[in-house]
């Protein structure tokens, strides 16, 4: 009776030891997700319509937190953001854009392509640019035209915390049509 | 009491010169339409109906699940414009797009126009939304007047001020597409 009560005893001291060191190795593992705060999109010397700046932004605001590879999704000027640890700044601005029409596009099913190019720049809180890249959104047969807005928003919810680690040196602002 | 004579006799006359006091001090009447909401407004599914309202400074949209309001002052732009869409929407427009014999593009022909207005607010913390709602032609005005008064503002001018000042900046986004 002393020996199995003795037994089961250090089974588990033997069971909460196994178990803390998964937990730190798990721990060790996992790594720390940056959060990230996405700028309003800027027009530069493109004339943008309003619809089309605001859709843009709230669309990446909407792709990144439905990944949720960054730990937070901050909005501009959200206070919370400043303070936070190894956020991310998105700066956005748009470089081309051509409106198409959605009547053109039903009718023709060739022509009425709407299309936009932003210049995506992830920054680091001291400014330094981690990652560059020219995103480009579409469309093409079916939906009105701020579905090019969503489009470009999920091609640029597809750059990662892991990717913007590997890439230590910046782009040049290389083109991205496809998926990345 | 000579006083009291004189302010009695200037009773009537201020009472008299109120009939003059300009609209604009008064309280703006409530102002509504149906609308969409596209995207933006928070605990609304993108494409939301509703029933967008301008009352006492406070721009509130209601739909049959959920409602949210703003306040005017926290809305730093407000721009009008206009669209077209499909008359048949959703699920229906897109299946009709297979219908045979050349009707699916038959169909896309049938399209009316439509107000939008875009509007850029800070929440509590700072942190900036944007938002878009389209509604029936001939609304969004009436809502952006409205929003003005209650203390919104705008990068675009009204109609009036453009007419006053230079018609084409207001001409540059309001267009049919």
């Amino acid at each position: 009776m002393k020996t199995s009560k003795s037994t089961a005893i250090l089974l588990l001291a033997w069971a909460s030891v196994v178990a803390s060191l998964h937990a730190q190795s798990n721990s060790a593992a996992a790594p720390q997700l940056p959060a990230i705060e996405v700028r309003m999109v800027k027009a530069g010397e493109i004339p943008l319509p309003a619809e089309f700046q605001v859709a843009l932004y709230e669309d990446l605001i909407q792709e990144f937190q439905k990944k949720g590879a960054f730990r937070q999704v901050y909005r501009d000027g959200e206070r919370n953001a400043a303070n936070t640890p190894g956020v991310v700044s998105l700066y956005t601005t748009v470089k081309n854009f051509k409106q198409g029409s959605e009547l053109e596009r039903d009718v023709t099913t060739v022509g009425g392509a709407t299309s936009i190019t932003v210049l995506c720049q992830f920054k680091a809180k001291d400014g330094t640019v981690l990652l560059e890249r020219n995103i480009q959104g579409k469309v093409r047969l079916i939906g009105d035209n701020l579905k090019a807005t969503d489009n470009f928003a999920k091609k640029a919810a597809e750059i990662t915390p892991e990717s913007l680690a590997a890439s230590t040196v910046p782009s040049d602002a290389s083109e991205v049509k496809g998926i990345m | 009491m000579i006083f009291k004579l004189a302010r009695m006799k200037a009773l009537p006359v201020l009472l008299s010169m109120s009939a003059f006091i300009p609209f604009g001090l008064a309280q703006q009447a409530p102002v509504s339409t149906e609308a969409v909401q596209l995207v933006g407004m928070a605990g609304f599914n993108n494409n939301s109906k509703g029933h967008l309202k301008v009352d006492d400074g406070v721009l509130s949209f209601a739909s049959s699940k959920n409602n949210t309001s703003i306040s005017a002052g926290s809305i730093d732009d407000v721009v009008t414009g206009r669209d077209s869409e499909r008359v048949l929407g959703g699920t229906v427009g897109t299946l009709s797009r297979l219908a045979p014999y050349g009707g699916g593009t038959a169909l896309s022909l049938l399209r009316k126009k439509v107000d939008t207005i875009t509007i850029e607010y800070r929440d509590s913390g700072g942190g900036l939304h944007g938002a878009i709602f389209t509604m029936p032609v001939g609304e969004a005005e009436s809502i952006k007047q409205a929003l003005l008064a209650g203390g919104a503002h705008t990068s675009i001018p009204t109609i009036a001020d453009a007419g006053a000042n230079s018609p084409a900046q207001s001409d540059a986004r309001e267009q049919v597409h």
